[in-house]
């Protein structure tokens, strides 16, 4: 019978063997090498002799004949003998190079010689230098060049400054011209360089862009271009650069056909006018800069109203043109040009075809100068503790109980824009323009009365005055016969006031100022003849200022006056009507015609009752004015028959 | 929200601060100060203005009277006198234009005339602050301001005050930088009122 598997029970093997078990069971176990032990076990095995063969050999011949090698050596005393010979021929070694290093300091017998690698590292920096200037000569030469032309450059000066003439060095030269800057111009030193203001902002202005300028002193030589010799400044400014260049704002009014759209507007080109040069004298340089930032805050004043203002006629602002409708048909276009040099110059007078309106330019700029100072001198409260910053008027509002549309009416009064200021003063231009042309057109048209026109010298941007008289030559004299009219043109229309001190609003067509002017010199003509009949003998039968008969005028209306002679058998008829002219009509009664019967009968003035009118060729007759025909027409007619 | 500014929304007013500055010169330095000052306000090439002002105290409040009248009801100094933040002197007011009958409606409503001067003197003004040099006259004749005046004392009383909105305190930093300017001339500092008011009551 097979009998089960025996039994393999594996059991590790006890690490610290066992020396002896005790008869009561105790093992005593060899207790295990501590650490010097094992150290010196292997130590024992290390061959300090022959470290460079193959350690695998000694690995091998380790594990398998540990045995075999002690029996070969020596049985060693303590397992550190090897190690102890080692060291001991060690320190033979040493002592014989101690006495060898001994020997050599005596240097009687040997001497110590340097070795070539130790003493490499001073000379390398030399030959490092010797490379560089072997391979980058250039480079050096370059640099000895500039630091050379640098030194000289800095000599040249010091040689000029010490040759100039006059005893005062351009360093004295300098201050002196920073000091008459200094009088004009504000001037404050931050960190090395003197820096300038030339913006308005002390004056009042509020404008974000700031114009600062530094000054810096004249460093290059003096140039040989001709006529560059009395221009040499010690002093010179540096202009920011969007202010250079010089600018100045165009206004222009032209006519356009009424139905021009605003929006088909011609762009304007600024012209290419005469640049400062770089060397100009400072002064003139910052002037003109200064006139550019004036022009640029204008400008801007300008669009930015035209873009915000609500207006009934509606404002255009393209790029550096505003362009808007001051009456139907008339356009007004303010233009800021500005010009910075750079480009090339056109020739030609371009400015001598555009009729700029140089009054207004300058109107301009009083307005934006006003805003200014209004910012600055603010009203002093009365008294001193109350708040300031408003006008007095503002100030009473409270205790005597302004109305809110008397406020609203307060603040629209005193902030008007720049925009509509101008606008009203370019309006009244127009009409004074226009009025001046027509009276001097009709002056030169109507040959007949004189037409005289007195204009004030008092006047204002927005209204000026006009006395029109109307006399016959020669009969000035007689100062009932003048016709005269005054004429006040403001910014809308023209209110007229006739001798009779009636008045009448026109509105700003030209043809009503004509008309107007025409209707006068009809009723001149009438007023003449009635003063002549007074003057002369003859007797006024009816006067009518307004005929409501005859053909119908184009506009106002005819006078006409009936005259008869003093001896009663003549009859003048004198009607003048602006459209229809002057007409005069005799009547020469035929008493002769009559029965001689009735004439007893009948008085004799009834006898004139009969006859026809008979219109007079004015042009035959000799005279130069009516007046003077009418006389010798009266004088022939009454003749003594 | 802001309690200052419902308090405003409700009652239709602007919380309006003062912020005030003063110092004194005697007479005799007088003159180097307005140079110096018109040297540092705006407007330096046309003369500065002059004032002649009659105030009168009523209790707490302060009433012109020139040739419109002016009422200014002034509160307490905000935070007291020894807060080092605050450069200048705060306190809230309320400026008003009034009519001539002021007097007696105050008298009605119950304020009683506390005192009364003459202020003569020469008014500046750089931006929005406000700087006088003014000397103090006592009235001989009470509620006659054309009668005899005397004057207080030897100096002028310089002040430096401005009226803003709550809450900016930038404007401390900029009158204290132009006091600055006027420093060896005269000091310009926030003084403490509380003394005066005490010393009155005391007496």
């Amino acid at each position: 019978m097979a009998q089960s598997g025996v039994t393999v029970s594996i059991e590790a093997v006890h690490e610290n063997q066992i020396q002896e078990v005790s008869l009561d069971g105790h093992e005593t176990v060899i207790p295990p090498l501590s650490m010097s032990e094992c150290l010196a076990k292997s130590a024992q095995k290390i061959d300090f002799g022959e470290e460079d063969e193959g350690i695998e050999g000694k690995q091998t011949s380790e594990e398998g004949t540990t045995e075999k090698e002690e029996s070969a050596f020596q049985p060693s005393l303590w397992p550190w003998d090897s190690v102890r010979n080692k060291l001991k021929t060690s320190l033979t070694e040493i002592g014989v190079l101690l006495d060898v290093l001994n020997i050599a300091k005596e240097k009687k017998y040997m001497a110590i010689v340097q070795v070539q690698q130790d003493t490499s590292e001073p000379k390398s920096a030399l030959q490092l230098l010797a490379k560089k200037k072997a391979i980058s000569l250039q480079s050096i030469c370059g640099g000895l060049n500039t630091a050379a032309s640098v030194l000289i450059s800095g000599a040249e000066r010091l040689k000029r400054s010490q040759e100039e003439k006059g005893g005062v060095s351009s360093h004295d030269k300098f201050h002196i011209e920073l000091l008459k800057l200094r009088q004009n111009w504000r001037l404050k030193k931050v960190g090395n360089s003197i820096i300038g203001d030339l913006s308005y902002r002390s004056a009042g202005s509020r404008f974000w862009q700031g114009g600062t300028f530094e000054v810096t002193k004249t460093t290059s030589l003096p140039s040989d271009q001709e006529g560059s010799t009395a221009q040499q400044y010690p002093l010179q400014v540096v202009i920011p650069s969007e202010l250079e260049g010089s600018s100045y704002l165009q206004l222009e009014i032209k006519s356009v056909p009424d139905s021009m759209d605003l929006m088909s507007v011609t762009l304007q080109v600024p012209d290419g006018f005469g640049r400062t040069p770089l060397n100009a004298h400072w002064q003139s340089r910052l002037d003109t800069a200064q006139n550019v930032l004036f022009c640029k805050e204008l400008f801007a004043q300008l669009a930015r109203e035209a873009v915000q203002l609500k207006s009934n006629v509606p404002h255009v602002v393209v790029s550096n043109q505003i362009i808007t409708n001051i009456f139907p048909g008339v356009q007004l276009s303010i233009v800021l040009c500005h010009s910075t040099g750079k480009g090339d110059k056109k020739t030609g007078p371009h400015s001598g075809k555009m009729d700029h309106k140089h009054v207004l330019e300058h109107s301009l700029h009083q307005l934006l100068r006003e805003v200014h100072h209004r910012t600055l001198h603010l009203a002093a409260p009365h008294p001193v503790t109350a708040p300031f910053g408003m006008s007095k008027r503002r100030r009473l509002a409270g205790p005597t109980a302004m109305s809110r549309s008397d406020l609203k009416e307060m603040s629209d009064r005193s902030g008007e824009t720049l925009l509509e200021q101008i606008i009203k003063q370019a309006r009244h231009e127009v009409l004074r323009q226009r009025t001046m042309s027509v009276i001097d057109r009709l002056a030169g048209e109507i040959p007949d009365p004189q037409i005289m026109a007195h204009w004030s010298c008092l006047n204002s941007p927005l209204q000026s005055n006009v006395k029109i008289i109307i006399t016959s030559n020669g009969y000035e004299g007689m100062r009932v016969t003048w016709q005269s009219l005054d004429l006040e043109i403001g910014v809308d229309g023209i209110l007229v006031t006739t001798k009779d001190r009636r008045t009448l609003k026109l509105s700003f067509q030209e043809k009503e100022v004509e008309d107007i002017i025409r209707w006068q010199v009809s009723q001149h003509h009438i007023a003449l003849s009635q003063n002549l009949a007074r003057l002369i003998g003859w007797q006024v039968l009816s006067y009518n200022g307004c005929s409501g008969v005859g053909e119908m005028e184009g506009f106002a209306c005819a006078s006409s006056i009936q005259l008869v002679a003093p001896n009663n058998d003549r009859m003048l008829s004198v009607r003048s009507g602006p459209t229809s002219g002057l007409h005069v009509f005799l009547k020469i009664d035929s008493s002769g015609n009559l029965d001689p019967s009735l004439s007893s009968l009948v008085d004799p003035k009834w006898l004139n009752l009969g006859g026809t009118f008979r219109e007079l060729d004015l042009e035959q007759i000799e005279g130069r004015n009516l007046a003077t025909k009418l006389e010798l027409i009266m004088a022939m007619v009454n003749k003594k028959r | 929200m802001d309690p200052a500014l419902t308090q405003a929304l409700k009652t239709g007013v602007a919380p309006m601060q003062e912020y005030l500055l003063q110092g004194s010169i005697l007479d005799g330095s007088k003159d180097i100060l307005l140079h110096r000052l018109r040297g540092l306000c705006d407007n330096a090439d046309t003369a500065p203005e002059t004032f002649s002002d009659h105030e009168m105290r009523v209790l707490n409040n302060r009433c012109s009277q020139s040739m419109c009248k002016h009422l200014r009801y002034v509160g307490q100094t905000e935070m007291g006198i020894g807060d080092k933040s605050r450069h200048t002197l705060v306190r809230t007011c309320l400026d008003i234009g009034v009519s001539d009958t002021v007097v007696k409606f105050l008298n009605e409503m119950g304020f009683r005339a506390d005192f009364e001067f003459v202020a003569r003197g020469i008014f500046f003004h750089k931006g929005r602050m406000k700087v006088t040099v003014s000397k103090l006259f006592k009235l001989s004749q009470p509620g006659d301001p054309q009668a005899g005046l005397e004057p207080v004392s030897g100096s002028h009383l310089v002040e430096l005050s401005v009226v803003a909105p709550t809450g900016q305190e930038q404007v401390g930093e900029d009158m204290k930088n132009f006091a600055e300017q006027l420093k060896p001339l005269v000091c310009l500092e926030k003084i403490d009122h509380k003394p005066f008011a005490a010393a009155k009551q005391g007496t």
